[in-house]
C-alpha cells in the first residue's frame, strides 16, 4: 500500500464563494488594474464631459468651419479641440460620442455572455444530444465573417439608435461564451471538489453557482472584456462605413463624415485623428483588461513571467559551492550525490525541497529512493538529471558520474553526458511521449542525437530495443495514443536504454499503472538491468514494490535522507522511527490491523525548524532532537541512519553544550 | 485509424454546409424579420431626398415583384436558395447589364491574394514570436525585446490603417494610398504592372500584418509555456537533444496544434476586419465592391458578395479542417474535443 497516493496535484486551490478580499490576490494584475483604470477613465470623459463643455455644439452649424485646435495657428479658444467641416465643435463631439461607443460594446457583450452561459453550462452539464447541437451550431457561427453579415442587415434596417445596434451585434457575440462555459463547466465537472458536492446531494444550481462559477470567474472575465472590445469594433466599423445610426454622433461616425470628406488630403487632422486616439485607448485599455485577466485565468502564464523575474532575483547561475571530497572513497560508485541542496523560489519563500542530499549509488545496484510525496524525492531525480524547473535551482551540491560533476556541467557538455551516461524512465508514461510523433522518431531522436548511424542500422536497432522490452515490432510505427500505459511505459524503457547508460533514474515507474502491469512494467526494468549490469535510481513510495525490486533502500523526509541501507535490513531491522512508520503502514493480508493513521508533512518546508526534523511525529523525541540536526552516520554494517536515538553519547553531547 | 476517416471528413463537411446555410440564411431573414420592409424603406429613403415622390404605394408593389418579394416567404426562401445553389444573383442595379456575379468575380482575386499574403505573414510571424516568448531558453536579449513587437496589437486594422497612409503615403509619400494599381500602367503580367500592384498591397498588408500578429503571438506564447511543463519536453531535455530540436519538433510542434485550431476559428474575424482596410485604402476587392454596392443600393451585389464571402471562409475553414489530421494524429480519436 501507497503511504501517499497523492501524486502531483495539476489542481489549483479551488475558489469558494466569492471572497476576493485578500492582498495577494491574483485580482491584483498589474496590466489588469492599468486596463480597468484606462476605461474608467475614458468613461469618465464621457460622463462628466457635458458637465463642463456645451453638447449642443456637437451639431452642425455651431461654429466656424475647419478651424484647428485652440494651439495650432489660426485656432479659436471657444473650439479648443477645433471644428470640421461642418462647424461642429470637435470636444463636443468627442465627449457625445465616447460612452455610446462604449454602452454599445457593453451591451452587445453582456447580452452575448449571457446567453453563452446559459447555452454553454446547458451543453458542459447536460451534455448528449443537447451538447451536441449547441456544439455543432455555435463552432459553426463562430466562423461566420460578423461583419459582412451585419454590412447586409445594416444596409437593408437603418439603425436608429445604438440599442438596437448593441441587438444586431449581440447575434455574434455569444458563441465565443458558449465555447468557452461548455468547456469550462467539462473540466470543472471533473475536479473532486465539484464531484464532492454532487455526491453530497448539491443541486445543479447551486453547483453552477457555489462551485464552478467562482472558478472561472478569470475566464469569464477575459471573455467579456475581449467581447466588449470586439462589439465596439464591430460597431466601430458599422459607423466607419456608414451604415450605423447617424443621428447619434459615435466615434465610428466621425472617422466616416472625416475620410468621405477628404480630411486625411486636406490635412485636417484633428477631425479624423481624436476619435482613432480615443478608440485606441479604449481597445489598449481593454486589451491589457483581457490579458491580465488571462494571467490571473492561467497560473502557468503568471508562473512562467514571473519566475523569470525571480530567477533574475536570485541570481542566474546556481552557486556551486562544495569542496571536492577528491573522488576517493569508494571507487564502485557509478553516481555519487554530494550535500545537494535544492530550493524553490516561491513568491511566499523559499521552500527547501532538498536539503544536503549524500548517497552513492554502487555499480550494478538499484538503489531505491522512497518517502511520502512532497518529500523531495523527485525533485532530487531532477536535480541529479539537471533539469529542476524554475522557480527551483540547485543552489549547492554535486552530481558526480565518474569524474564529471553535471552541476557545474551546461550547454553542449551537459548534452553530451544526458542519456549516454545517464537516461530517465519517467514517472507517469502517459503523457512523457511526443504525442505527434511515432514511437520510431523519438527513439531515434535519443540515438541521433548523440551517434551517427545509417537509416537501416538505426531500424535495426530500435526494433532490437522494443523486442528486449517484450514489445511488438509493429509499436515502431505506432503514436502514443494507440498504445496501452503499459505498453507506453515499456517503450519509455526501451528509451532509456538505447545508449547503454550507466545509471538509470526510473521515477515511480510503475505509479500509473494497474496491478498486474506494474508486475510486468517492474519485471521488465529487472530484466534490463540484469542483463545490462546498469545502476539504477528508483523512486516510489509503494514500500511492498521496492521490497522486492531494489538492493538497497534510501529513506528520505521533508528534504533530507533519514536513513540509507540494505533492503532487508532496512525491513528486518530499520532504525529511523520513520522507517519504522512506513514499514508498519504496509497492510498485511495474514495479520490484519487497522491502518496507522499518518499526518503526512507536519511543518512547513520553507522553515525547517532547528534539530531533527521528524521530532514532530517521533515516539521517541528528546531534547537533543530539538536542538541539533542528527547526521546520517552508520549504524550497523552498510546500515546508515540520522537519528540521535542511536547515539550512545547523545546525553552528554547536550550537556557539554549547555556547560 | 491515422489521416482521414470517412466519420470526420462527413461531420466536418456537415460543420461546412451548417456555416453557409446558417450564413446565408441569416442574410435572408434579419432583414425580413426587422420592422419595414427593404423596398418600403428605399423608398422612403428616396422620398426623403427628394421631398415627395408621387404613386408610392405603386412603385413599391412593382418593385416588390421585381425583387419576388410579393410571394410568400417559404416561396422566397426556396427561390433564393435556388440562386445561391446556381450563382445567379441577376443583374447589378447600378451597373446593369453587368451581372452581379461578374463584378463579384473581378473583386475576388484581390481579396484572396491580399488576405492569403496577410493571413499567413501575421500567422507565422505571430506564432515565431509567441513561441520564441514561451520558451524559457530563448536569449535573454530577445527576451526583453520581443514584447514591443506587440506594440500594435490592440489597435483595430483600419485605424492603423488610416494612420498609415496619413504617415507613409500623404506625409513621406512613399508608397501610394489607395487603389490596387495605378491608372497609368497596363494590366497584365509585365514587370512594371507587377511593380505596382506590391507597392499598392504593401500599406494594406502591413496594417493588418502588425496589428493582428501579437494575437497570435499571445495566443502561442501561453500554448508553449504549457508544452513547457509537460513530461514529454523534460524527457527531451534529459534526452539531450539539441535546443533547436526540442524546440521545433516537441515545443512548437505540439503548441502550433491549438494554434491553427484558433486560425480556422479566427478567419471569419480576419475577413471582417479586412472589408475596413478595403473600404479606407479603396482596395477594389470584395470588401470595397460590398461597400460601394451598399452605397449604391446595389442590393443584388450585396447578396452576391456576401453569400461569397460566407461560402469562401467556410470553405477555407473546411480545408483547414481535412488539413488538421495529418498534422494531430490524435484528431480523429478526440473529434469531440474541439
Amino acid at each position: 500500500m501507497a503511504v501517499g497516493q497523492r501524486t502531483v496535484d495539476e489542481e489549483t486551490t479551488p475558489a469558494r464563494g466569492w471572497g476576493l478580499n485578500t492582498w495577494d490576490s491574483p485580482w491584483l494584475n498589474f496590466k489588469f488594474l492599468l486596463g480597468v483604470a484606462i476605461v474608467l477613465l475614458i468613461l469618465l470623459f464621457g460622463l462628466v464631459g457635458p458637465l463642463f463643455w456645451d453638447t449642443d455644439l456637437a451639431y452642425t452649424g455651431a461654429g466656424p468651419l475647419n478651424k484647428p485646435p485652440v494651439w495650432a495657428e489660426g485656432g479659436l479658444p471657444e473650439h479648443p479641440l477645433g471644428t470640421e467641416s461642418n462647424g461642429r465643435d470637435m470636444l463636443a463631439q468627442l465627449i457625445l460620442a465616447t460612452p455610446s461607443s462604449l454602452k454599445v460594446g457593453f451591451l452587445a457583450a453582456i447580452i452575448g455572455m449571457g446567453v453563452g452561459m446559459v447555452l454553454g453550462s446547458i451543453a458542459g452539464y447536460v451534455g448528449g444530444w443537447w451538447d451536441h447541437v449547441i456544439r455543432t451550431i455555435s463552432d459553426s457561427a463562430i466562423t461566420i465573417p460578423a461583419l459582412v453579415v451585419l454590412v447586409v442587415i445594416a444596409s437593408y434596417v437603418q439603425m436608429t439608435d445604438t440599442t438596437a445596434m448593441a441587438l444586431i451585434l449581440a447575434l455574434f457575440a455569444w458563441p465565443g461564451p458558449t465555447r468557452l462555459v461548455r468547456s469550462q463547466v467539462l473540466t470543472l465537472r471533473e475536479r473532486s471538489y465539484v464531484r464532492m458536492a454532487h455526491l453530497s446531494g448539491a443541486s445543479a444550481l447551486e453547483i453552477m453557482f457555489v462551485e464552478m462559477l467562482p472558478n472561472m470567474l478569470p475566464w469569464l472575465a477575459a471573455s467579456l472584456t475581449g467581447g466588449i472590445s470586439a462589439a465596439i469594433l464591430g460597431a466601430t466599423g458599422l459607423e466607419v462605413l456608414g451604415l450605423g445610426p447617424t443621428r447619434v454622433p459615435s466615434l465610428g461616425l466621425i472617422i466616416n463624415q472625416a475620410t468621405t470628406n477628404a480630411a486625411l488630403v486636406r490635412g485636417l487632422v484633428w477631425w479624423w485623428l481624436p476619435p482613432i486616439i480615443i478608440l485606441m485607448v479604449i481597445f489598449v485599455g481593454f486589451f491589457l483588461m483581457t490579458i491580465g485577466l488571462d494571467e490571473i485565468a492561467n497560473p502557468r502564464i503568471r508562473q512562467f513571467s514571473s519566475s523569470r523575474r525571480e530567477r533574475t532575483a536570485a541570481g542566474e547561475l546556481p552557486a556551486v559551492g562544495l569542496v571536492d571530497d577528491g573522488a576517493g572513497g569508494e571507487e564502485d560508485a557509478a553516481l555519487k550525490v554530494n550535500d545537494l541542496h535544492v530550493h524553490y523560489f516561491t513568491p511566499r519563500g523559499e521552500v527547501i525541497a532538498a536539503n544536503g542530499v549524500n548517497f552513492k549509488l554502487r555499480k550494478g545496484e538499484i538503489l531505491g529512493l522512497v518517502g511520502e510525496s512532497g518529500c523531495g524525492k523527485t525533485t532530487v531525480a531532477m536535480a541529479i538529471l539537471q533539469v529542476v524547473q524554475p522557480p527551483g535551482r540547485i543552489v549547492q551540491g554535486e552530481v558526480r558520474i565518474e569524474d564529471r560533476d553535471l552541476v557545474s556541467l551546461s550547454g553542449k557538455a551537459l548534452r553530451q553526458v544526458r542519456w549516454r551516461d545517464l537516461a530517465l524512465v519517467p514517472q507517469g508514461a502517459m503523457n512523457s511521449l511526443n504525442p505527434v510523433t511515432p514511437i520510431r522518431e523519438q527513439i531515434a531522436d535519443a540515438i541521433l542525437a548523440h551517434e551517427s548511424i545509417g537509416r537501416v542500422e538505426l531500424e535495426q536497432r530500435i526494433l532490437g530495443l522494443l523486442n528486449d522490452v517484450g514489445l511488438p515490432e509493429r509499436v515502431i510505427s505506432m503514436f502514443p495514443h494507440e498504445l496501452s500505459g503499459g505498453m507506453k511505459q515499456r517503450v519509455c524503457i526501451a528509451m532509456s536504454i538505447a545508449l547503454n547508460p550507466q545509471v538509470i533514474i526510473a521515477d515511480e515507474p510503475t505509479s500509473a499503472l494497474d496491478v498486474v502491469v506494474q508486475r510486468v512494467v517492474a519485471q521488465t526494468l529487472l530484466e534490463v538491468k540484469e542483463r545490462l549490469g546498469v545502476s539504477m535510481v528508483m523512486i516510489g513510495h509503494d514500500m511492498g514494490l521496492q521490497a522486492q525490486l531494489v538492493d538497497r533502500i534510501a529513506v528520505m523526509y521533508a528534504g533530507n535522507l533519514v536513513e540509507v541501507a540494505p533492503v532487508e535490513s532496512a525491513f528486518a531491522e530499520p532504525l529511523h522511527p520513520y522507517t519504522q512508520l512506513l514499514i508498519e503502514s504496509i497492510p498485511s493480508i495474514k495479520e490484519r490491523k487497522p491502518l496507522n493513521v499518518t499526518e503526512g508533512l507536519t511543518h512547513d518546508l520553507r522553515d525547517p525548524p532547528p534539530g531533527c526534523i521528524f521530532q514532530f511525529r517521533c515516539k521517541h523525541v528528546e531534547q537533543i532532537c530539538r536542538e541539533r540536526r542528527p547526521a546520517l552516520v552508520e549504524r550497523d554494517k552498510d546500515h546508515l541512519a540520522a537519528c540521535w536515538l542511536y547515539e550512545p553519547d547523545r546525553h552528554s553531547l547536550i550537556e557539554l553544550e549547555e556547560a | 485509424m491515422r489521416g482521414l476517416t470517412k466519420e470526420y471528413v462527413l461531420q466536418r463537411f456537415l460543420m461546412y454546409l451548417l456555416t453557409i446555410w446558417m450564413g446565408t440564411t441569416l442574410i435572408f431573414v434579419i432583414p425580413r424579420l426587422a420592422p419595414g420592409d427593404p423596398v418600403s424603406e428605399m423608398v422612403g429613403r428616396l422620398s426623403l431626398d427628394a421631398g415627395y415622390i408621387e404613386n408610392a404605394d405603386k412603385l413599391i408593389a412593382s418593385w416588390k415583384a421585381r425583387f419576388g418579394l410579393d410571394a410568400p416567404i417559404h416561396i422566397q426562401y426556396l427561390r433564393y436558395w435556388g440562386n445561391v445553389f446556381r450563382l445567379n444573383f441577376g443583374y447589378s442595379l447600378s451597373h446593369f447589364p453587368t451581372e452581379a456575379w461578374s463584378m463579384v468575380s473581378k473583386a475576388l482575386p484581390w481579396s484572396l491574394g491580399l488576405l492569403t499574403v496577410a493571413t499567413v505573414l501575421s500567422f507565422s510571424i505571430g506564432v515565431t514570436i509567441g513561441s520564441l516568448m514561451g520558451w524559457r531558453r530563448t536569449p535573454r536579449l530577445l527576451q526583453m525585446f520581443l514584447p514591443s513587437t506587440l506594440t500594435f496589437t490592440a489597435i483595430p486594422y483600419f485605424m492603423f490603417g488610416i494612420m498609415l497612409i496619413y504617415l507613409v503615403a500623404f506625409e513621406l509619400d512613399w508608397l501610394p494610398a489607395t487603389g490596387a494599381y495605378s491608372r497609368r500602367v497596363d494590366p497584365g503580367w509585365n514587370l512594371p504592372f507587377i511593380k505596382n500592384v506590391l507597392s499598392h498591397a504593401i500599406l494594406p498588408v502591413v496594417s493588418i500584418v502588425l496589428t493582428s500578429m501579437g494575437g497570435w503571438a499571445l495566443g502561442m506564447r501561453g500554448l508553449m509555456i504549457s508544452v513547457n511543463n509537460e513530461d514529454y519536453f523534460l524527457l527531451a531535455q534529459v534526452k539531450g537533444l539539441s535546443p533547436a530540436r526540442i524546440f521545433f519538433r516537441y515545443g512548437v510542434r505540439n503548441a502550433i496544434l491549438p494554434a491553427l485550431t484558433a486560425l480556422a476559428l479566427g478567419l471569419g474575424g480576419l475577413i471582417s476586419g479586412s472589408i475596413l482596410v478595403e473600404f479606407i485604402f479603396a482596395y477594389p476587392g470584395t470588401g470595397y465592391t460590398l461597400y460601394q454596392s451598399i452605397i449604391s443600393q446595389d442590393y443584388t451585389v450585396t447578396q452576391a458578395i456576401a453569400n461569397l464571402i460566407i461560402m469562401v471562409t467556410a470553405t477555407s475553414v473546411f480545408l483547414l479542417d481535412l488539413l488538421y489530421p495529418f498534422i494531430d494524429p490524435r484528431i480523429t480519436y478526440k473529434r469531440n474535443m474541439r
